[in-house]
C-alpha cells in the first residue's frame, strides 16, 4: 500500500504543505485509530526461516518491494561490535532482506548508515561486509552531499534535519534496528535508529534540544515501509556500545507501525533495565504515541506469534 | 651511457626508496597487505636511527632492530660504499649540486664535522637523550615523501623541511652535506678507519696495531665524548621536564620524546584518522615538528569527528627510533595519552541539572558515556538529570567523548598528560585481557556505578 506512494509523497510533500498529505500518504497512522496495528513476533534460531515466516504473516514481500523499485535498508551498525555482542543488527538478517529484495527484482538496494565510530571499524567488525558479499546491495556512510535538508512539520522541537537522501527517496524503506540498552535514550529500537539516518550536526542538536522529544518528532516525518527489529539477542547494560550482559529472546519483530514495534521490543526489557516497567516508561515511545505516529499500548495491538 | 652504467644502482635504489617512503596507503588500498611494521622500512635501515634510537629509548623494538646492522657491516668492509653508490639522499644532493651556478667556491672552508656529528648522536644516545638524531639522511629523505600524505596541507610539509634544506645547501655548496656534515657518513667513516686495523684498503696491508684502548675508541674520541654526555644531560634536564605540552601519540615516552623523535613523519602518515600533526610551538622549541595529536581535527573527513581509536596501534608500529613504543592493542587500552576534562558550565547535562524539574530547557545527554570505549564516564544523577563525571584512572584521553560531545561549544576536552602523570597509569599489571580492559573490569568497578545526588532544593 505505502510502497508506491512513498516516493511521490516525498517529492510533492517536501515542497507542498505536508501535514495533510502526510496522513493521507501513510495510511497506517490514520488507520491506527480504527484498526489495530499488527506486530508479528517470530521466535526461533534459524534467521532465514524466521524472516520468511515473519514476512509471510505480514503479507509477503510483494506488498513491500515492487519490481524495479529502490529499496533502502537502515540497520544499526553504529559501533565496532561483533554479531554475538549485540551492538549491531545481525548481519544475517540484513542479508536475508537483501536477498529477498534481489529476488523481488528491486532496481537498487542501498544501505546508508551514519556510524558513530568510523565505518572502517564498524562495517568489518559487524560482519555486514561479509554478509553482503555477492549481493548488489551498496553499503556506505553518507557524507556532505549525501544528506538533504528536510522539514519536520509535526515536530515540536525538531523542526528541521539533514537526512540521508537515499532513505528519503527510497520506494521501500525498511528500518531494521537491533533492540538494545542505551545510556541516553534508555533503549534504542527503531525510532532511535533514525539517528543513524541524519548527519552529525543534526544528531548533536537532538542531544542539546531534548533527545526523546526529537526522536519522537522525527518519527512523524520519516516513515518506514516496514520495521524489522532484531531481538535475537538484546544488550541489557552498557549500551549502546557494549559489550555487556545479554539476554536472548531469539525473536525478530515485524510491523509497519514503528511505535508498535518499539513498544513490543521494549517490553522485552521490562524488569531488566532500571525504571522500565512498561514500554511507555520510555519517553520517546510515549511521546511518539502522543504525536499520533502509532500505538504503544500492547493490549491494543494485534500481536501475531510464530515459532519456527 | 657511461653515466648510467656508473649510476644505475643509485637510480634503482633512489626509485625503490621513494616508493618505500611514499604514503601509498593514502592513495591505494595496499594498507591491507603491507604490515604496519614494514611500511617504515627506510629509516630503519639507518643504524643511527634504528640501533642508537633504540639504545637511547632503552626499548626492545623487536627484530626490526636487525635492519640497522647491514649498513654497519658494509661500512666495515667497504667504507663509505653506501654513501657514494647507494644512498638516495646523497644521490639527490649530488645531482642538485651539479646545478650550482657559482662553481665550487662557496663555503669551501666549512670544516669536516661529520664524525663529530656521528659522535654527538651515538654518545648522547648511549646516555639516553640523543641530540640531533633528526639529522639522519634516510630519515630526512623519508620525511620528504611522508609529507605527501592526504589530505595535503601546508603543515604536513614540516617533515620535508630537512630534505629541502639539504637541496638548497647542495645548490650553494655542492657535496658539502655528504662530505662534511652527514652524521651517517661520519659514522661510516669512523667505522672505516677503525676497520683498517683489521684489513687494509682493497686487500692491502693492515695498519699498525691500535695505540690506545685496544682500538675501539681513540683517546681523542673518548675526551670528546665527555662534553657530549654532559650536554646530553643538560639538554635533557632543561627541556625534558616541559616535554609534556601537547597530546602525544600513544606509546610516547614524554620525558624524552623530543629527543628520541626523528621527525620522519611515519606516525603522521600511518594514522588512520589523520589526527597526528607536526607541532609548531605547542611543545616548545625542542619539540618543533614533532608529532602531536589534534583530536577532533576531522582531517580528511569533515563528516566524522575522529578520535584516537582504541583498537588502533598503527603509529606506534611504524616509529623507527622507539620514540613511540610499539604497542599491542592490549597495551594501547592501558596507555593514556591525555585526560578528559568536563567543563560543567558548558555541559548540557550539568547545565540542565541547574534548571528546575519540568523546565523545557532540560535535556539528558551523556553522549560522552555512550562514546567512551573505556567506560571511564560515571553517571551521577543530579536533580533528576544524568550528569557525566570522568573517572580519571580509567580515562585514556582517546577523545571519543570530545568527538561525540553534543554541546556547543564542546564541553569535554582532552588535556595533555602532565609530566608527573606520565608512566603512572601505564600498563597496570591487573589487565589480563583486552575485553576486560574495555569493560573497565580490572579496576574497582564500584567507581563506575551510577550514584544519585539529589540536591536539597
Amino acid at each position: 500500500m505505502k510502497t508506491i506512494q512513498r516516493r511521490s509523497f516525498i517529492k510533492t510533500g517536501a515542497t507542498a504543505v505536508a501535514a495533510g498529505a502526510l496522513a493521507a500518504a501513510v495510511p497506517s497512522v490514520a488507520e491506527a485509530a480504527e484498526t489495530k496495528s499488527k506486530v508479528v513476533v517470530v521466535k526461533g534460531t534459524d534467521i532465514p526461516k524466521m524472516i520468511a515466516a515473519g514476512i509471510e504473516k505480514m503479507g509477503g514481500w510483494g506488498k513491500f518491494i515492487k519490481e524495479g523499485s529502490k529499496v533502502a535498508l537502515k540497520p544499526n551498525l553504529a559501533w565496532k561490535s561483533k554479531p554475538e555482542e549485540g551492538g549491531n543488527t545481525h548481519p544475517d538478517i540484513v542479508r536475508e532482506v537483501v536477498l529477498a529484495a534481489e529476488k523481488a527484482k528491486a532496481k537498487q538496494i542501498v544501505i546508508p548508515e551514519n556510524t558513530c565510530e568510523s565505518e572502517r571499524e564498524t562495517f568489518p567488525a559487524s560482519g555486514i561486509l561479509e554478509a553482503l558479499k555477492g549481493t548488489k546491495a551498496k553499503i556506505y556512510r553518507p557524507k556532505g552531499g549525501d544528506y538533504m535538508e528536510v522539514e519536520v512539520p509535526k515536530g515540536k522541537v525538531c523542526k528541521k534535519a539533514r537526512v540521508t537522501r537515499d532513505l528519503v527517496e527510497a520506494d521501500c524503506l525498511i528500518n531494521m534496528p537491533v533492540a538494545k540498552h542505551h545510556s541516553g535514550a534508555t533503549v534504542t529500537i527503531s525510532m532511535k535508529n533514525w539517528m543513524g539516518a541524519i548527519n552529525n550536526s543534526s544528531r548533536q542538536g537532538w542531544h542539546r534540544d531534548g533527545l526523546h522529544q526529537c526522536i519522537a518528532d522525527f518519527s512523524t516525518y520519516l516513515k518506514p515501509s516496514l520495521v524489522i527489529v532484531d531481538a535475537t539477542r538484546i544488550l541489557l547494560e552498557r549500551g549502546p556500545r557494549g559489550p555487556g550482559k545479554l539476554d536472548h529472546p531469539h525473536e525478530i519483530i515485524f510491523s509497519t507501525d514503528p511505535v508498535a514495534a518499539d513498544a513490543y521490543a521494549a517490553s522485552l526489557f521490562v524488569g531488566k533495565i532500571k525504571g522500565v516497567k512498561k514500554p511507555t516508561d520510555i519517553p520517546h515511545i510515549k511521546l511518539a504515541q502522543e504525536l499520533g505516529v502509532g500505538c504503544a499500548e500492547l493490549d491494543k495491538l494485534e500481536i501475531v506469534r510464530v515459532e519456527v | 651511457m657511461n653515466w648510467l652504467r656508473r649510476n644505475g644502482l643509485r637510480v634503482v635504489l633512489l626509485v625503490l626508496a621513494a616508493l618505500a617512503a611514499f604514503p601509498w596507503m593514502d592513495y591505494l588500498p595496499i594498507g591491507a597487505w603491507v604490515p604496519e611494521t614494514e611500511k617504515a622500512i627506510l629509516p630503519r635501515l639507518s643504524p643511527l636511527l634504528n640501533l642508537f634510537g633504540a639504545l637511547a629509548a632503552r626499548e626492545w623494538v623487536g627484530w626490526s632492530l636487525l635492519l640497522g646492522v647491514p649498513l654497519l657491516v658494509l661500512s666495515f668492509f667497504k667504507g663509505r660504499y653506501f654513501c657514494w653508490r647507494m644512498c638516495p639522499m646523497g644521490f639527490v644532493a649530488e645531482l642538485t649540486g651539479k646545478l650550482n651556478p657559482w662553481g665550487k667556491g662557496l663555503l669551501r672552508r666549512v670544516p669536516s664535522i661529520n664524525k663529530a656529528m656521528a659522535l654527538l648522536i651515538v654518545v648522547s644516545a648511549a646516555f639516553g637523550y640523543p641530540l640531533a638524531i633528526w639529522l639522519d639522511p634516510l630519515c630526512i629523505f623519508n620525511g620528504f615523501f611522508a609529507a605527501w600524505r592526504l589530505p595535503l596541507a601546508w603543515a604536513s610539509g614540516a617533515t620535508a623541511v630537512g630534505f629541502v634544506s639539504i637541496l638548497l645547501l647542495s645548490l650553494i655548496a655542492p657535496n658539502i652535506w655528504c662530505h662534511r656534515l652527514c652524521p651517517l657518513g661520519g659514522l661510516q667513516e669512523a667505522i672505516m678507519s677503525w676497520a683498517k686495523r683489521f684489513h687494509g684498503p682493497k686487500g692491502g696491508k693492515k695498519q699498525d696495531a691500535p695505540k690506545v684502548l685496544s682500538g675501539v675508541v681513540s683517546r681523542r674520541t673518548l675526551l670528546a665524548a665527555v662534553p657530549v654526555a654532559v650536554a646530553s644531560g643538560i639538554v635533557k634536564k632543561a627541556v625534558g621536564a616541559n616535554a609534556a605540552g601537547g597530546i602525544r601519540p600513544p606509546g610516547a615516552d614524554l620525558t624524552r620524546f623530543n629527543a628520541l623523535c626523528a621527525r620522519c613523519g611515519n606516525c603522521m602518515t600511518a594514522c588512520t584518522y589523520k589526527l597526528i600533526h607536526p607541532d609548531f610551538g605547542e611543545t616548545g622549541v625542542d619539540g618543533l615538528f614533532s608529532p602531536v595529536i589534534h583530536l577532533r581535527s576531522t582531517c580528511g573527513d569533515p563528516d566524522m569527528d575522529s578520535y584516537c581509536f582504541h583498537d588502533c596501534v598503527k603509529c606506534s608500529q611504524v616509529c623507527p627510533t622507539g620514540a613511540l613504543k610499539p604497542l599491542t592493542v592490549l597495551q594501547k587500552h592501558a596507555t593514556p595519552i591525555g585526560v578528559a576534562v568536563i567543563d560543567r558550565t558548558k555541559c548540557i547535562a550539568w547545565k540542565s541539572s541547574e534548571l528546575p524539574k519540568g523546565d523545557a530547557g532540560r535535556s539528558d545527554c551523556a553522549v560522552c558515556d555512550e562514546y567512551c570505549p573505556y567506560k571511564a564516564v560515571r553517571i551521577e544523577i543530579r536533580n533528576g538529570v544524568s550528569c557525566p563525571v570522568i573517572v580519571e584512572d580509567k580515562c585514556r584521553g582517546c577523545g571519543a567523548c570530545e568527538a561525540g560531545c553534543a554541546a556547543d561549544p564542546i564541553a569535554v576536552r582532552i588535556r595533555p598528560l602532565r609530566a608527573d602523570e606520565y608512566g603512572k597509569k601505564l600498563l597496570p599489571s591487573e589487565i589480563d585481557s583486552p575485553e576486560k580492559a574495555l569493560r573497565g573490569e580490572y579496576e574497582n568497578d564500584a567507581a563506575a556505578e551510577t550514584s544519585v545526588v539529589e540536591e536539597a532544593k
